[in-house]
Order: structure tokens, then C-alpha cells, then sequence
């Protein structure tokens, strides 16, 4: 039996217990994240947590090690990002015509993104491995030098950026399929009517057409590169020599294997902070090109 | 003309067999590699062919209590994506009816911010409340995995619904409680079962978490296989079966609901 | 957005799944295992005459996933049997150990009341969080436990400020691995100064075959114990009163030892190598030398591990110019938990289980102790091969008591250490300036510490 004052609160009755979860699990850790970060505390018994102001984000920023790891969480996101764009706009346009095993395709290129990201950096620690891996055996048999991989600090960095190329990319690919399949066949007559050539067409039509779901994809991707850690921390932990060392790794370091858990605290915040300017200058980006508000 | 269309039909299917095989391999690569003992994998002469062995599998199973954790991580898994249900589809529904876009924005945060920054104050929390190495600290910390997704795939599910149908069932004399439960509910199955799907395999692979929020008890395949790996001397062919068996329950997933796992992934960004 | 709604009504068949999934939403009930299960804290009844005085009582004990673990675990019955004590026993490896106790501790648990940890790892980290009951007033009471037995360097390693934080179970020292038949073949001595391991290294250095002259650990924070030794044979130290000597000409010298063996005649691949991946190419024959913890042996000897199980040989550390000083420390101990609720209890389990006779049994499973009379005792040693047995015997005379920065935060002081290394294995030719560099971030360490 419900009552009509159940029934006319049904929307906050429905929507509240998962708010409240989402900001019960959400917003205490960051708040208490806020705060700790303004103090020092190993988690002693004896010792409380001493107040230090503002020291541990002095600390992080004269610090050489947190520019490198901002630097290198930069340097991964971008370059990660605009290259699964650029591969997987030309995966799907590729694939974008009808043939025979196009589901059997789209299978496979879910694969990278739903296996286990800790099982897959183990493989490719077996692949990138110098002696016996895949890596330099195709290297080898095109008669190119071996190269190191995840074991030199030079080549890292790039052996990762290709391990989320591979993971990542499909997903931009099939988010353009589905966007292609959107596009009315209208311009495109037009166009042939016109005796526009395949890439006039692509780049006049279909791109300015897509921009809006390439836009959507690469904002996703971009979340998702900046919190990057499965990959890393299974398969080189930041190193080495710190190479491979991101904000993320480097936050877990500070507060499970340092124990610091202020210093780690400020460094979170700083991270946090990162990624939501990023992602706001995304949306105001998408905003603007687009000219509309959605 | 016809040779042109020929020759442009021969590149594109190289280029489709190359992209394919570049995003399968890594898989063929493992699935060989479990299969064979250590010297096999380290001579070059036995790439393709070999004299398969399972004794890797065995030995997985026999050493590491592999089904353990398996049992853990379906546990957590199917925990997680139930509770995240059971929240996430009503506040979706009354999200979508009610336009309360505000309030997705609140999730949709709940995906942008990096996991990391919850894990130090939930490691604190859950130990002092005992909570640490316990079914309900994975199973709440996954579950801030999968409702944002749960919710977000469903938002656009149920505004994809024609509002007449609530209309008719309203005039049925059912009350909006019993029209969500009696007649969307039952017609939401496509849309569920993609939600549900990913948010299942999110906590499947989620290893951040894990790590932290588990222990021996507790233990789900992610973190036992990085165990595997840190304390054993490297035993490429245990890894890799470790490694099959740890992703043959998402890729089956994957292959036998394609379609929704697409659609799921396409879903939120495509509507945007 | 018209195709992806046909879609969406595509699957009727899911009908059934679905409903199944919600009818589940409700009825879910996850499996709450409450993790600190304390232990019963009933008065202890001290002091009783009685031949079970512990009769009734019982004692978590959390161990590693350790060969001494599975040692001492068919011998508890006959300790349960003697004191008439319960003890229930968890097993965690090394990292979830830390976190496991770290996490009881934070949460202020009385259990587990027993546990073994790193000395040298956590010792300081755990002492100064007030997480270790100091165990000094025990150690003399019973005259028959000998505790001047035990022996003195690795005592000193489990010592904090003065006071006794854990009883050493297993000790090491560095050696060095060598490859009988490579050495043999051509015409080479056993390397005894580290001199003589260069030369060595680079004579059966042969990339071209496959084959390596020296491998260790590469990996920036594991590299820095086994650099240690390195470092004492040139005289040098990571501290020394309080103030950071990693820039020393000496320390130095150590370090650029060790990275351009590893940089010139290593592996490929040597800098993300733990002592894992180096036993393990070891163990596939590729490389003449390796040195490492005497402790590891047994992945280098076993046949299922090693392809050259039986080419194996054993050698004291290489002499640097100060002569050879390897590590010979406490690897693990056993602690009490300060807020343990029956220390008497727990201590009662210690005693037994660092007792001679205990020791002599998981010795002779292959545990090297800290017991010099079990050392001494012919049956002591039938755990080891005999070779290594006085490579042993000859390593803890020159032994120093710790292989890595002796500081609260290991971690940190590990990784600033390990960078120097790193970098001239990467091939950065001047060295000095890192070191310093290194030197002021330990020296930073070090300076944390004192307001603790």
C-alpha cells in the first residue's frame, strides 16, 4: 500500500540512496584527503598527526621527482591520446564498408579493451622481455636492432604509450563506427554529384560531421590515459629509474610504500586538480567548437 | 575498372587481416606461451610449433589456490553489480524521467576523479572499523566502479523509452512505483544486461582497489596473479596460464554479448 | 540515434536474464567476513606452578610465505602439546605482510599477538609507531634459552634505539654465485677481491654467444641491499652518525663498481631485474657470476629452477680494498604486538620457537639461524650444501648488521640510493653530482627521523 506522499516523492526516493552512496564513498575520501594533506602522519600509534600547513605541497613542488612524474603523466596522456584518436578514426574508416566477419572484427577489437589490464602488462612484459620476447624477434627478422624496452628509462615510457594504444584504441575505433553509422548519406551524393574524390570527401564531410563524437572520445580517453596504473604498476612500477614514474604511481608510492601519507595527500589533491582542469578545458574546448550548449 | 576494384579490395583486406592480427596478437602470443615450458618459451626455434604441455594449468591450480580466488572475484564481481543495480536503475529512471541532469553530473564526477585519491582515506577508515580484507570493503569500493556507469548507461536507456508506455500503464491504475517495477522494469533487459555486463568486468579487472582493500581471505585473481608474478622465480608459462585463466571469463563474456558490450561502451560516449 | 534504439528492443531473449538479475537485487547478501577475530583476553593466570600453565589460552601468529614458515607449522602440535596454548597461524606474502600488519596495527587490533617482520625493512617504522612490545625483560629470565647464543650482529640488526624489537629467526649474508664449469674451462680462479671479479666477468663476457659475465639486482630500490656490500668492502657506509655518506670517494667507488659490472657485462634487461629475474637467467646458464643473498641458494641449486643445478659454486664476497665485508643481518624476525593481550603467552611461543633445539630443526630444513652453537653442531648444517656451509661460516666473521640505509622510511632511503646506481648503469658519466644530490635526500631522511 503506498501512500500518495510516496508516490509524489518517488524521483528523490529512487535517486537518493545511490547519491548518497556515491557522496558517502565519494566525498568523505576526498575531503579527508584535503585534510590530511596539510598534515604529517606515518599512521603511528604514539605520533599524531602533526599540522604542517602548507609544507607538504612546498615539499612536492621544489621537488624534482613530482615535476618529472607531472611530466611524464603529461607526456603519456597526450601523446597516448592522440594517437589512438588519429589510429582509430583510420581503424574505423577503414572498417566503416560492409564485408563478410565485420561482427568477428568488432569482437576481436573488443578484446584489448575488456581483458584484465594486470594479466595483459604481464604478457607484454613476456613480449617487450630483450632476449626472449616478440618484440625483438620481429625486430630481428626485419633486420633491425634489438631494441630494450621496458628496460631502458629512454624507451619506457614509449612501450607503455603503445600497450594503451593497443588496450584503447579499439575503443575510439568502434565509438566512430557507431558515430559513422549516424551520418545521412545525403552530403555524400552531393558530394559525388559534385566529382569529389574519397579524401576530399573524408575531410570536408565526414570529419567536420564526426568531429562531435571524436571530440566525446577523446575527452573519455583522456580520463582515462591521466589515471593510468594497472598497466604500469604491473609491469615496470615506475621505473626504471623512475621513467615510467606517473602521478598516479608515484601518489601510491608515497602513501604504501613511504607511508607518508600528508606528502601523498597533497600530491592526490594537485593530481585531482589535473585532471578536473583538464577535463573542464575539454568540455569548455567541445563547447566552443561546436558553438552551442547542449 | 574491375582490376582497380580488385586490387583496392586485395589492400583493404591485407590492412584489415594486419589491424586484426595487430590487436590479436598479443592473445595468440599468451595462449601459445601457457602452453609451454620454460625452455620452449625461451628457444627461438619453437615459435608455432611445440609439444603443447599443460602442466602449466595444473600447476596453477595445484600451487596457488587459484580457486580461491577465482570464487573471490566472482564473489565481489556479482556483489558489486547487484548492489550497483539495485541503486543505480531506480535513480537512473527518476534521472531520466525527471531530467534531474544536475544530480548525473554528481556521478558522472565519480568517474573523472582518479580511484587513487579514495584509497588512502578508505584504507583508514575500513581499518579501523575492521573492514579491511572483507567481502563488503571490495564490494562497496567496486561498487563506485560500476554505479557511474550503471547509471550513466541507463539514463540514456530509459530516455530512449517512449513515454507512452508509462502513460499506459499509469491508466492501468498502477501507481509510478508499480509502473517502474511492473511494466519498465520487464522491458529493460537489453539495457540491464549492458550495464550490469561492464560493470561486472570492470570489477573483475579492477586491481587498485583490490590491492589495497584486500587480503589473503579476500584475495581476487588480479592481485593473486601481480602476487604470482613478485614472488615466484619468472615462470613465463605459469604466468601465462595464470593470465588465460584470469581473462578467458571476460573475453567469453565479450564474445558471446558482443552486441551489448559495443553498445554499452558506444552508449555513453556517443550520447555524450 | 534511431538505429541504436532498435537496439536497445533488440534482445527479448535477455528477458529472462534480466528479470533473474533483479529478482536477485534484493535478496544479495555479501559475505561479511569480519577480519580482526580477537583473540580471547581473559586475565592471565601467571605464575602457576601447573605443568600447562597455558593451558586454555591461545595465540595468532602471522608468518610469511616463508620456507621457515613451512618448517616451524608441523612442529607447533608438540609446542600445543607442551603448554597446552592454542596457536592459530595466518601466512601472507611479503608485501600483503606489511599491509596486513600495518592494517591490524592501525586499527589498534590485539591480534595477531605473534608475527614475523623485516627488522630492517619495518623494524624502525613499526618500533617508532609503537606497534612492537620491546621484548628486553624476557630474553634473560630463562637461563636454558641462551640468549648470548644468538648471534650478536643479528641481534644488533633487530635492535631499535636500544631495545630489542624482535628475535632474528633467519640471518643472511651476501655471496658470491659462480659457475664451476665456466671458470674451469677457462682456466679461471675464484674471484677474491672484487678486482679479480671484474676481470673475470669480462673475460667470459660474450654477448655475441649469448652469454654474460655478472648479473645482480638492477631494479632501483632491491639493488641497494645487495649494493651494500659493494659499499662496506670500500669502507664505506650509507650513514654514519646521523649524517648521509652516500658521496663519499669510497661510496662512490662502490657504486660505480657494481653499475658498470652490471652496465659492461650484465644481461640485457639488468635494470628491471629483481632477484628473481637474476637467479633466473642465472639459472639458465647464461651468466658466469651473480651475487645475492646466500639464502636465495636454492634457486640456483634446485634442478626444477636451474638448468645448471649442478655447476653451481659458492664463494665468500670479493674483497674491495677495505677486505671483504658482506651483510650478514637478521632477514626476519619474530615480534610481539604492543597491544597484545597475553605477552607472556606470545613471549612463552618465541621462546620455543628460537629455542635451540626448534632452531636446529628448521635449520635443517634449510633456514640459516642465528644460533652459534646450532652452527657449531655438525647436524646443523646438513641443510646446506657443504660448500656453502663454510662460504657461510667465513661470511659471518666480517660481517656488518645491516644491507640497506638504517632509517625509519626505508622505502624513500632505498629508492635515493638506487638512483646513483641506476644512473651510471644508464651511462652517466659524471657521477659526483647525482651522488650529492642523493646524499642531501637521504641526509633530508635521516633529518625526519630525529623529530620522531
Amino acid at each position: 500500500m503506498y501512500t500518495s506522499w510516496f508516490d509524489r516523492n518517488l524521483k528523490w526516493i529512487y535517486v537518493l540512496p545511490a547519491v548518497i552512496f556515491v557522496l558517502v564513498m565519494m566525498l568523505f575520501p576526498i575531503l579527508y584527503t584535503v585534510r590530511i594533506s596539510f598534515f604529517e602522519w606515518s599512521m603511528s600509534a604514539i605520533t599524531p598527526p602533526k599540522w604542517v600547513g602548507f609544507d607538504n605541497y612546498k615539499t612536492l613542488l621544489t621537488q624534482e621527482r613530482f615535476w618529472k612524474a607531472t611530466g611524464h603523466t603529461i607526456s603519456f596522456t597526450l601523446v597516448a591520446m592522440v594517437l589512438e584518436v588519429i589510429l582509430g578514426v583510420a581503424i574505423a574508416m577503414l572498417l566503416s564498408r560492409q564485408f563478410r566477419g565485420k561482427n568477428f572484427v568488432k569482437t576481436v577489437f573488443l578484446l584489448p579493451m575488456v581483458a584484465t589490464p594486470v594479466a595483459m602488462g604481464l604478457v607484454w612484459l613476456l613480449i617487450y622481455e630483450p632476449t626472449i620476447g616478440a618484440a625483438n624477434m620481429l625486430l630481428k627478422s626485419m633486420g633491425l636492432k634489438p631494441l630494450l624496452w621496458l628496460a631502458s628509462p629512454n624507451q619506457a615510457l614509449s612501450s607503455l604509450i603503445i600497450v594503451d594504444v593497443w588496450q584503447w584504441t579499439p575503443m575510439i575505433a568502434l565509438i566512430v563506427m557507431a558515430g559513422l553509422a549516424t551520418i545521412p548519406s545525403e552530403p555524400y551524393e552531393a558530394a559525388d554529384v559534385d566529382g569529389a574524390g574519397r579524401w576530399r570527401k573524408f575531410v570536408s564531410i565526414t570529419l567536420p560531421l564526426l568531429k562531435p563524437t571524436i571530440l566525446v572520445a577523446a575527452m573519455l580517453r583522456l580520463i582515462d590515459v591521466l589515471k593510468t596504473f594497472d598497466i604500469i604498476y604491473a609491469t615496470t612500477q615506475g621505473g626504471p629509474n623512475l621513467s615510467t614514474e606517473t602521478l598516479n604511481i608515484y601518489g601510491y608510492v608515497l602513501g604504501f610504500q613511504y607511508f607518508k601519507l600528508g606528502t601523498a595527500s597533497s600530491l592526490l589533491v594537485l593530481f585531482f586538480g589535473l585532471v578536473m582542469g583538464l577535463t573542464l578545458f575539454m568540455i569548455w574546448m567541445r563547447k566552443r567548437m561546436e558553438g552551442q550548449y547542449d | 575498372m574491375t582490376k582497380r576494384k580488385r586490387t583496392a579490395a586485395l589492400i583493404f583486406g591485407l590492412l584489415t587481416a594486419l589491424v586484426l592480427l595487430a590487436f590479436a596478437f598479443p592473445f595468440i602470443w599468451m595462449l601459445l606461451a601457457s602452453f609451454k615450458t620454460q625452455s620452449q618459451i625461451m628457444s627461438e626455434g619453437q615459435l608455432l610449433f611445440f609439444k603443447p604441455t599443460t602442466h602449466n594449468y595444473t600447476s596453477v591450480f595445484k600451487e596457488y589456490d587459484f580457486l580461491k580466488y577465482i570464487v573471490n572475484s566472482l564473489i565481489i564481481g556479482l556483489g558489486s553489480t547487484l548492489l550497483a543495480l539495485l541503486l543505480g536503475l531506480p535513480a537512473a529512471y527518476a534521472i531520466a524521467r525527471h531530467h534531474m541532469h544536475k544530480l548525473s553530473l554528481v556521478i558522472l564526477v565519480a568517474r573523472i576523479i582518479p580511484g587513487i585519491t579514495f584509497l588512502i582515506p578508505w584504507f583508514i577508515l575500513f581499518s579501523k572499523i575492521h573492514l579491511v580484507d572483507t567481502y563488503t570493503a571490495l564490494i562497496l569500493s567496486h561498487m563506485l566502479v560500476g554505479l557511474p556507469f550503471i547509471i550513466w548507461i541507463m539514463i540514456s536507456f530509459f530516455e530512449a523509452l517512449p513515454k507512452e508506455i508509462e502513460e499506459a500503464g499509469l491508466i492501468d491504475g498502477c501507481n509510478h512505483h508499480q509502473v517502474f517495477l511492473r511494466v519498465i522494469m520487464p522491458i529493460s533487459g537489453p539495457g540491464v544486461i549492458t550495464a550490469s555486463l561492464l560493470s561486472f568486468i570492470f570489477s573483475w579487472n579492477n586491481f587498485m582497489f583490490s590491492i589495497i582493500l584486500a587480503g589473503d581471505k579476500t584475495k581476487p585473481l588480479p592481485v593473486a596473479v601481480f602476487n604470482f608474478m613478485s614472488y615466484s622465480e619468472i615462470n613465463w608459462g605459469a604466468l601465462m596460464a595464470a593470465a588465460c585463466i584470469i581473462t578467458l571469463p571476460v573475453l567469453i563474456i565479450a564474445l558471446l554479448a558482443q552486441r551489448y558490450v559495443v553498445s554499452g561502451l558506444a552508449a555513453g560516449a556517443v550520447k555524450g | 540515434m534511431n538505429k541504436s534504439r532498435k537496439r536497445w528492443f533488440g534482445g527479448g531473449l535477455t528477458l529472462a536474464l534480466a528479470a533473474s538479475l533483479l529478482a536477485g537485487c534484493g535478496g544479495n547478501s555479501d559475505n561479511n567476513s569480519a577480519s580482526g577475530s580477537n583473540s580471547p583476553s581473559a586475565p592471565a593466570a601467571s605464575g602457576s606452578a601447573a605443568a600447562k600453565p597455558f593451558e586454555g589460552k591461545s595465540i595468532n601468529l602471522v608468518t610469511a610465505n616463508h620456507p621457515w614458515a613451512e618448517a616451524i607449522k608441523p612442529l607447533i602440535p608438540d609446542f600445543e602439546a607442551a603448554t597446552g596454548m592454542k596457536v592459530n597461524v595466518e601466512s601472507f606474502f611479503e608485501d600483503q605482510l606489511t599491509q596486513k600488519l600495518t592494517v591490524q596495527f592501525t586499527a589498534g587490533s590485539e591480534t595477531p599477538d605473534v608475527f614475523m617482520f623485516r627488522p630492517l625493512q619495518e623494524g624502525k617504522l613499526f618500533f617508532k609507531n609503537g606497534w612492537l612490545h620491546p621484548l628486553d625483560e624476557y630474553v634473560n629470565k630463562d637461563p636454558n634459552y641462551d640468549f648470548a647464543d644468538i648471534s650478536k650482529s643479528a641481534v644488533g640488526t633487530a635492535t631499535v634505539d636500544g631495545k630489542i624489537a624482535g628475535i632474528p629467526i633467519i640471518t643472511e649474508q651476501e655471496i658470491l654465485y659462480y659457475r664451476k664449469d665456466l671458470l674451469q674451462a677457462a682456466g679461471i680462479e675464484v674471484p677474491k677481491t672484487i678486482d679479480e671479479l671484474v676481470v673475470a666477468a669480462k673475460k667470459l663476457h660474450d654477448p655475441s654467444k649469448g652469454m654474460y659475465g655478472f648479473v645482480a639486482r638492477g631494479q632501483r630500490s632491491p639493488l641497494v641491499t645487495q649494493v651494500s656490500s659493494f659499499l662496506y668492502g670500500e669502507g664505506a657506509d650509507f650513514l654514519k652518525d646521523d649524517k648521509a655518506t652516500i658521496n663519499t670517494p669510497e661510496a662512490v667507488k662502490a657504486f660505480t663498481t657494481y653499475g658498470t659490472l652490471l652496465k659492461d657485462y650484465g644481461p640485457p634487461g639488468v635494470l628491471n631485474m629483481s632477484w628473481p629475474q637474476a637467479f633466473g637467467i642465472f639459472g639458465q646458464g647464461k651468466v658466469a657470476f651473480l651475487t645475492d643473498a646466500n639464502s636465495l641458494y636454492k634457486n640456483a641449486t634446485d634442478p626444477a629452477k636451474s638448468q645448471v643445478a649442478d655447476k653451481v659454486g659458492f664463494a665468500p664476497f670479493p674483497a674491495g680494498s677495505a677486505g671483504s665485508k658482506p651483510y650478514n643481518i637478521t632477514s626476519w624476525g619474530l615480534a610481539v604486538n604492543a597491544k597484545s593481550a597475553d605477552k607472556e603467552a606470545a613471549w612463552e611461543f618465541i621462546k620455543w620457537a628460537t629455542s635451540k633445539e626448534i632452531v636446529l630443526k628448521t635449520q635443517e630444513k634449510g633456514n640459516p639461524g642465528a644460533r652459534a652453537s646450532v652452527w657449531d653442531n655438525p647436524e646443523g648444517t646438513t641443510g646446506f650444501p657443504p660448500e656453502l656451509v663454510a662460504v657461510i661460516k667465513e661470511s659471518v666473521k666480517g660481517g656488518v648488521d645491516h644491507d640497506r640505509p638504517t632509517v625509519i622510511n626505508v622505502g624513500e632511503a632505498r629508492d635515493a640510493v638506487g638512483e646513483i646506481v641506476q644512473k651510471i648503469m644508464t651511462g652517466e658519466k659524471n657521477i659526483q653530482p647525482v651522488a650529492d644530490k642523493a646524499n642531501e635526500a637521504l641526509q633530508a631522511i635521516i633529518d625526519q627521523d630525529k623529530n620522531k
